[in-house]
């Protein structure tokens, strides 16, 4: 068969194993083209924030509301009590991770359309993930759209190494988000003002840590974190978003000014 | 499971053995850590490669596919496809415009969807076709006691989501993680990789004839001796180190296509991988 290949990675692709590690190499010689570069990726928590009612989803709604047109905003939803009733039912059960992902999905996507109807009056769309060919236009038209954050690898779910439940969760869904649009921020909006040393709702002790990178915070090996593990790991591999800050969206104004660039809560960055 | 009393909390809660946790805290997590149910044990997961059977056309797919039928008269097959050759060149168009690893797991979809359509095809007469797959998960357990086997995309759909990869561009989780993962959740009793080569060698047979067979080897120690290529994806290892039904996977020759049915049967014909 004759090949007429467009370049030789083309040539090495066609021929090579993709197992080898020279070959991958090659693959990544040039760096993705950011897809949305003005975009800002924010996760609203489930247990930490959208669980606690209107006192706190009411204002940071307004102060979405209020900053449409300045900032392109893309919004996922955290899961947070029904879906740790789920998957606790889930295991009781015996039931794989597969499957408490799926039902873990089905949560953060109650949380996405309760915040898709408190936006609805500005034409904010909520979008599944087989809609998001359609994210760029209703995000230049609108300026936010709204996703459910857990990713959708439903039954494909990898185990985590310890323990049943699902690894990649709504953290881990909206930074992926984030890195492969390219996108220019990933805020995490929780009930804390970012990371702490310990659970500060635990641990009065527990101190909290300004700017940390992935490797201190390996290093720490905390028994609790802010985020998702596996988007520490993801984050040194990453092309684009090798940075997430978490602040406090309970506190009003905050939202806003890590839209703005300005260093509030916890900024965790890749060296 | 840890109790814990909380200052203030303001939050409201769905009583449950995880009410209040961080699912991130370490003694949460042990804690979760309990048997797993089967839900079809009956079953066997087999991958179809791309490059190595389809796109060699009828004289390497026509056996397999006589070896799969000689099969699925006494057993129930779960059967994924790759994307093989266009996958391959999709990357590189791809690469060369620009498009992240999430873009090229999602393109490399359809390529593999192509072949579970090529191989429905030819399986068709048998009543096995291939289920596209934002229903496949979910009906999988109807469609295998309907018929006697189904195909899927091997690929599994973490599109946009593709985690990114350690090393380059190419998407980490391909048919081989998709068909491992698949199997693991639904509990089949084994996963079987068709490759064009006998199994896993010290160097690379296509380019080594002196390579050495290896048989049988542990996940940790395919690790460490940490060999150039593999006829496998190197994800596997991961999700092999971290399965908690699936323990091993047999590769195959699929140019020796009563290996297929040996395999199917049970016997240890090519190399299998298995979790220490």
């Amino acid at each position: 068969m004759t090949r007429e290949l467009l370049s030789a990675l083309g040539q090495y692709l066609s021929e090579g194993s993709l197992s080898d590690a020279r070959l991958l190499t090659q693959t990544g010689l040039e760096p993705p083209l950011p897809i949305l570069p003005k975009a800002n990726v924010i996760k609203i928590g489930g247990q930490s924030f959208i669980d606690r009612g209107r006192v706190a989803v009411f204002p940071l709604i307004e102060e979405i509301a209020a900053k449409l047109g300045q900032h392109d905003v893309i919004i996922g939803t955290g899961g947070g009590s029904r879906a740790r009733h789920a998957y606790s039912v889930g295991l009781e059960l015996g039931l794989p991770t597969g499957v408490l992902s799926v039902l873990g999905t089905f949560v953060s996507m109650q949380n996405a359309r309760m915040l898709n109807y408190l936006l609805a009056k500005y034409g904010i769309p909520f979008i599944e993930p087989a809609q998001f060919a359609q994210l760029p236009h209703y995000l230049a038209e609108r300026g936010a759209v709204i996703f459910f954050g857990m990713p959708p690898y439903s039954f494909w779910h990898e185990n985590p190494p310890l323990g049943r439940i699902p690894p990649h969760r709504t953290d881990t869904g909206a930074y992926l988000v984030s890195e492969v649009f390219g996108a220019r921020s990933m805020i995490f909006v929780k009930d804390e003002e970012g990371l702490y040393t310990a659970d500060p709702k635990k641990d009065r002790h527990a101190r909290f840590i300004k700017t940390i990178s992935v490797a201190e915070l390996k290093a720490l090996d905390l028994q609790d974190v802010v985020v998702e593990r596996p988007v520490l790991e993801m984050m040194q591999h990453a092309n684009h978003r090798r940075s997430i800050r978490v602040i406090n969206g309970l506190k009003p104004g905050n939202l806003t000014r890590a839209l703005q660039g300005e260093d509030v809560g916890t900024l965790i960055y890749a060296d | 499971m840890p109790h814990t009393t909380e200052r203030e909390d303001t939050r409201y809660h769905l009583a449950s053995t995880l009410m209040r946790e961080s699912l991130l805290d370490k003694e949460v997590q042990q804690s979760t850590e309990v048997p797993v149910f089967r839900m079809l044990p009956d079953t066997h997961v087999i991958k179809i490669g791309g490059c190595s059977i389809l796109d060699e056309g009828r004289a390497a797919t026509f056996p397999v596919v006589d070896a799969l039928v000689t099969c699925l008269a006494t057993q129930k097959l779960i059967i994924g496809t790759g994307g093989g050759a266009r996958s391959r060149h999709v990357f590189a168009i791809g690469i060369d415009l620009g498009m992240p690893a999430g873009v090229l797991a999602e393109l490399a979809q359809a390529d593999a969807l192509g072949n579970a359509h090529i191989l429905g095809t030819l399986l068709a007469p048998y009543g096995v076709v291939a289920i596209p797959p934002h229903i496949f998960g979910h009906l999988l357990p109807l469609f295998i006691r309907t018929a006697p086997g189904v195909i899927f995309t091997g690929v599994p759909p973490y599109a946009l989501w593709e985690h990114p990869p350690a090393l380059g561009r190419i998407p980490p989780h391909g048919s081989d993680a998709g068909s491992f993962l698949l199997a693991e959740c639904f509990g089949s009793q084994d996963l079987t990789l068709v490759k064009d080569v006998d199994g896993v060698y010290d160097k690379d047979p296509k380019r080594h004839p002196t390579a050495n067979f290896i048989r049988e080897i542990s996940v940790t120690e395919l690790k460490k001796r940490q060999l150039e290529t593999l006829p496998f994806e190197r994800i596997m290892l991961d999700l092999l180190g971290h399965a908690r039904l699936l323990k091993q996977f047999q590769i195959i020759n699929g140019r020796k296509p009563a290996q297929i049915i040996r395999a199917l049967g049970g016997e240890h014909v090519g190399t299998i991988v298995y979790a220490d």
